[in-house]
């Protein structure tokens, strides 16, 4: 019992979720309650694993070839509480969100798989695990995106899908790599071997095969592309764990190879750091310019792993004293994990009742609904990163560690970027926030159906699951020290990080500046970007949000889709479409000249000459001698017996041809052999 | 002590049935009791090679010699762990592909015919598997051809009598390459037995070398032709998908690793690693089976007709193993052995469940597979696990032998295929997901105009669906739990580099 504690909650869920699908082929409501009991009970075996069998370890032999690690340590053990966390909340959320759903069955059982694989990834104590159950993850996650089966739903779970495979055999290949080169893929004993690996070159491929495959997971530059598409389309639970957790767990593999593979490797530092400051500041810009509620936060997730990813970097780039940027990094991503959940759950429920997302459709939902505009706000200060909530400790660290790095001109372009984005965010929510929760609806019928809803639009049960996940938000954000800082310490060894931090005053001037920029910036986008560029007036009074992203500019259908649907298996059938004829093509082409079939000669009425006079005479013989009648014909004898004679000659020469050209052949390559 | 009588049962019984399938008239036969006369048969063969491989493992010789064709060409049977791998699983899956047919038959004529050959040919492959010495194994082999012939052909459309004819062709003319190079082996080598590293001593590879390399290459190509190797693959995608289902199953499944099987005895146990080692044949063998792999996967992935689309994959998956076996390295090896063997359960199981969909539906092409799912759930599930095992999606079996092959090529050092072998065998397992995964996901998600009240329950009779259960079930179980199994292999790997 022992030695697999750790794999327990790993393999619960997945047998779990066979059980709840055979139940729910009988009753729906047992099959419900049945799958609420697996994900609470998850979450406090997790919270039991996480508090009392700190540096445990599970080995499974021999299971998939090279057995199973695990391990928990202080990371490994909050990853997995946040994430048996978020299920929980999300599948108390499910049971209204889904109740007009079909194939909720479907639904239930990929869920409760996906969360064994996502324990799976954050509990691994060596990648060929962190694969095994990475895969696993993208395959059973990719039925969330397509649940609904509408059109674009099917066409964003195939971009989703399409990038989880590429990704996941580039990863493959990085693992390979690596394997070959140091022997090892055991987490914890990575740093020593690769630090002692001679030839860095094959580690940055590998480590760049794996950063690709890790990368397309979280969401990172230029491999994004499912982000945007596949969370809106998806139904809101799932849209709230794809962005929450889902991302994080190619975060994690990021932070293992930047941890443990690169520890201290400036280069390596500073790609990350670039391909952060890309997708964080490229998510933003995208989210600004949306109207949709759920691409709005998708973009913002994406942009939101670009600050973590900016956080990887700068760890990479400070190594020993990096203590500012792993607790940064540790902390955004916890904190965007909860923050994206209430964000998206509450997105659910505009969507539950409306079934609109378009910002112009849903506009004016959230008035006199208090209870939804209190949660909401929660997660737009969370994420927005004022003070007192806790989005802004995890960006203030984030902060002083790019500032502490160095005042070279290209980190203080870095620190501006940052909080432009951050700023950014500021604009985003703001606009997502009075829209829905201030402005007025343009149909006026349409407002006093929104108001009308006053219990209606949510039940209990689902209150309850966006309550709880909002109320943590400023709560670790008013207790900085106390509650994160902690957390951050606890889970900072990971990330090879062992003396005492040092905690920045957070509500001190210097760290304040940092914020108050952003938030100055945010406001100025939003009143002067987004109010009179994004609001534009219709020719009466009302004012409606334009799309005024240019339709072309999509990465997915002006580079991806052409590339991969056309262009490169254009190439590769042309070429393989000639391999594949070769030989046939060979043999028509030697049957229409060398080896060409004689002609065998049908029975016509022409007659050899010779054979038809010398039958004719016969025949009048034999009629003169013997008085036959003319049936039995000498005549037609002779010319049948001619013919046959001209086609066994016409056989033998052709068969006699082929024969001495096999045999000549066969000579010449005893000549060759000979003379070599 | 009884091992020999064991070897004879497992070769005669499949041939004596398979006969009096052919001899006995019609009319002393009933359709039904036929059939499962068949499975009996099928049943007893089994049974034989389990109580061989059981006195086996318990450490007894097994050797018979039948009879010399002259001096020195005996017709002889010797098992070894190699043999005694082949064996099982192709007696196994034989089996379950016969459990298949009872049902599937209903749809065609000449179930006797079918049955004869079925059977004949198995005691075809059972010889090969049990050959002590390339003779025996020549003969075999030869023998397969003719005896699969029929299936291919079985159900006499212009289609297949065309296919046929084009199997032969391809197989005669690859069977007498190797010919070439069974004549040299016999002049130079010691012995005609198997030996594991080969019969060549090192005086005689060093004054021969041309020679000897060209024999071994013909060989290569020429038995490579069963298995599907550029540029003699053609006749594969013609001829497996006009042959009924579950002939088509045995045929890519397990007689193009008649093909493999023969390739591996004559490079590792008759010429040895050591001869081709870092020579032209080798790099000649590596670039053939990346070109296939490739190959078959690509034109897998744009070809319309399920069973066709199979038959390319089969062309490409085949060089999977004969990329590994070209490495000429121990790791590659067993990835080629794992993958013979879980490549054998997947790609029966996914010729099989295309067959329940044509005999349920008549459907045989991709684009008419919409909703396939919602009316086969059982099939198409099981279609889908051996599917991603085929892709390489952990933990399914496909990953493993993967990774084996991988690590192989990755640490051999061979110049420039050492990286270029695992980037084909990646673009390949895309293009396989690229290929397979559109029939389950048109098959589960249809699109939400899909009309659920029109759907009807079409899930085949037990009979089909069991075997397919089992193989899926077996694809799986045998990626989680491989550690057994790539013991064994390694030892047979570990003999012979």
């Amino acid at each position: 019992m022992k030695e697999i504690q750790l794999a327990i909650p790993v393999f619960y869920p997945m047998a779990g979720a066979l059980i709840t699908y055979l139940i729910g082929k009988k009753s729906r409501e047992a099959r419900n309650y049945l799958a609420d009991f697996i994900v609470v009970s998850e979450f406090f075996m997790l919270l039991y694993g996480a508090v009392c069998l700190q540096g445990t370890e599970s080995i499974l032999e021999g299971v998939c070839g090279m057995g199973l690690h695990f391990t928990m340590d202080g990371f490994r053990g909050i990853y997995g509480v946040v994430a048996a966390f978020m299920w929980m909340m999300t599948i108390i959320f499910s049971r209204e969100y889904f109740r007009h759903y079909r194939n909720r069955n479907r639904y239930y059982l990929f869920q409760l798989i996906t969360l064994g694989a996502t324990i799976g990834v954050f509990l691994s104590a060596n990648l060929y695990t962190t694969f095994i159950f990475f895969e696993i993850m993208s395959f059973t996650s990719y039925v969330w995106v397509a649940q609904d089966e509408r059109k674009e739903s099917l066409r964003a779970a195939q971009t989703y899908l399409a990038v989880a495979v590429i990704g996941g055999m580039v990863l493959l290949m990085g693992l390979f790599m690596l394997y070959t080169s140091v022997g090892t893929l055991e987490v914890s004993e990575l740093y020593e071997a690769c630090r002692n690996y001679p030839d860095k070159r094959v580690l940055y491929i590998s480590g760049s095969c794996l950063l690709v495959g890790f990368g397309a997971k979280a969401g990172a530059f230029p491999l994004h592309i499912w982000l945007p598409k596949a969370h809106p389309v998806a139904p809101a639970p799932a849209s709230a764990l794809l962005s929450g957790i889902l991302t994080k767990a190619g975060v994690y593999g990021i932070l293992i190879i930047s941890c443990y593979m690169f520890y201290g490797d400036t280069k390596w530092g500073s790609m990350i750091l670039a391909l952060g400051v890309v997708t964080m500041f490229g998510g933003a810009v995208l989210a600004v310019f949306s109207i949709d509620l759920k691409r709005t936060l998708a973009c913002s997730s994406m942009s939101q792993i670009g600050f973590i990813l900016v956080g990887t970097g700068m760890q990479c780039m400070l190594a020993e004293e990096n203590g500012l940027a792993v607790h940064g990094t540790f902390l955004h991503m916890m904190n965007h994990s909860l923050i994206k959940l209430v964000l998206f759950m509450v997105a659910g429920v505009v969507f539950m009742n409306t079934h609109q997302l378009n910002l112009n459709d849903i506009r004016g939902f959230g008035r006199k609904k208090p209870f939804l505009h209190l949660t909401f706000l929660m997660g737009a200060l969370g994420i927005g990163g004022i003070p007192l909530w806790n989005g802004y400790i995890s960006k203030t660290l984030l902060h002083e560690s790019i500032v502490e790095y160095s005042g070279a001109p290209i980190f203080v372009f870095v620190e501006w970027i940052f909080l432009i984005s951050g700023g950014l965010t500021v604009a985003y929510m703001l606009k997502l926030y009075l829209s829905i929760f201030w402005e007025k609806n343009t149909d006026a019928a349409k407002q006093v159906e929104f108001e009308g809803m006053k219990k209606s639009y949510i039940d209990k049960q689902s209150m309850f699951a966006i309550g709880a996940s909002a109320v943590i938000l400023p709560v670790l954000g008013m207790t900085p020290v106390k509650t994160m800082e902690k957390l951050a310490g606890i889970s900072q060894g990971f990330m090879l990080m062992h003396e005492e931090p040092h905690i920045p005053r957070f509500f001190g001037m210097v760290c304040l500046k940092g914020g108050l920029i952003s938030i100055g910036i945010g406001v100025l986008v939003y009143l002067f970007v987004i109010r009179t560029v994004f609001l534009r007036k219709k020719a009466g009074s009302a004012s409606y949000y334009v799309d005024a992203w240019p339709k072309w500019l999509d990465l997915e259908n002006l580079i991806y889709r052409p590339l991969f649907e056309r262009i490169l298996p254009f190439i590769g059938v042309f070429l393989c479409r000639i391999g594949d004829s070769l030989i046939d093509s060979i043999i028509v082409l030697l049957r229409k000249t060398l080896y060409k079939d004689c002609k065998i000669p049908h029975r016509t009425g022409s007659l050899p000459k010779l054979d038809a006079v010398i039958g004719t005479l016969l025949d009048k013989g034999a009629v003169y001698l013997k008085k036959r009648e003319e049936s039995v014909s000498y005549r037609w004898k002779l010319g049948r017996k001619a013919l046959e004679r001209r086609e066994s000659r016409d056989m033998i020469r052709f068969s006699l041809s082929y024969g001495l050209q096999l045999a000549g052949i066969g000579m010449l390559f005893i000549l060759v052999y000979l003379l070599l | 002590m009884y091992i020999q009588a064991w070897i004879l049962c497992s070769i005669f019984i499949p041939a004596a049935a398979g006969l009096l399938f052919l001899v006995l008239p019609a009319r002393k036969m009933r359709e039904k009791k036929m059939s499962w006369a068949a499975v009996l048969a099928l049943v007893l063969t089994v049974a034989s090679v389990g109580m061989l491989l059981f006195s086996y493992s318990r450490g007894t010789k097994a050797q018979l010699t039948l009879f010399s064709l002259t001096e020195g060409l005996d017709i002889s049977f010797r098992l070894d762990d190699l043999g005694a791998f082949f064996l099982g699983f192709i007696a196994f899956i034989w089996l379950l592909g016969g459990i298949f047919s009872v049902e599937y038959l209903n749809h065609e004529h000449h179930k006797r015919r079918f049955w004869g050959f079925y059977l004949l040919t198995l005691c075809a492959l059972q010889g090969l598997s049990l050959a002590g010495n390339l003779v025996t194994m020549y003969l075999f082999f030869e023998m397969m051809t003719l005896v699969s012939m029929p299936l291919v052909l079985h159900t006499q459309t212009h289609e297949a009598v065309m296919a046929g004819l084009k199997y032969l062709f391809y197989s005669m003319c690859g069977a007498y390459m190797a010919l070439f190079g069974v004549f040299v082996f016999y002049h130079f080598g010691k012995s005609m037995e198997f030996l594991p590293g080969g019969v060549m001593d090192s005086a005689v590879l060093a004054q021969n070398g041309t020679i000897l390399h060209l024999g071994i290459f013909l060989m290569i190509l020429g038995f490579g032709v069963k298995a599907g190797m550029f540029p003699m693959h053609a006749w594969l995608p013609t001829a497996h998908p006009v042959a009924p289902a579950p002939a088509s199953a045995v045929l890519s499944a397990i007689i193009v690793k008649g093909g493999v099987l023969a390739v591996m005895r004559s490079v590792y146990y008759v010429a040895g690693a050591e001869l081709l080692k870092g020579s032209w044949v080798q790099y000649a063998w590596l670039i053939l089976a990346l070109i296939t792999i490739f190959l078959g996967s690509m034109l897998a992935f744009k070809e319309p007709v399920l069973k066709k689309r199979l038959a390319y994959s089969s062309v490409s998956q085949a060089s999977y193993i004969m990329l590994g076996m070209a490495v000429l390295n121990p790791t590659a090896l067993t990835g080629s052995l794992l993958h013979v063997l879980f490549h054998a359960f997947i790609k029966t199981a996914l010729f099989l469940s295309a067959g329940a969909v044509i005999y349920q539906t008549g459907y045989t092409r991709v684009g008419q597979l919409r909703g396939i799912g919602k009316e086969m759930p059982v099939t198409i599930w099981c279609y889908t696990f051996v599917s991603l095992a085929l892709i390489g999606i952990p933990p399914a079996s496909g990953f493993i032998s993967k990774w084996y092959l991988a690590e192989g090529l990755l640490e051999s050092g061979v110049k420039t295929f050492s990286w270029l072998g695992p980037v084909v065998l990646l673009v390949s397992a895309l293009l396989t997901a690229g290929y397979l995964l559109p029939v389950t996901i048109d098959g589960f998600l249809p699109g939400e105009d899909y009309n659920y009240q029109a759907r009807k329950k079409r899930e085949p009779s037990v009979k089909m669906v069991l075997p397919l259960i089992i193989l899926a079930a077996g694809a799986l179980i045998m990626g989680v739990f491989p550690g057994g199994l790539i013991t064994f292999l390694g030892n047979i790997t570990a003999a012979v580099v």
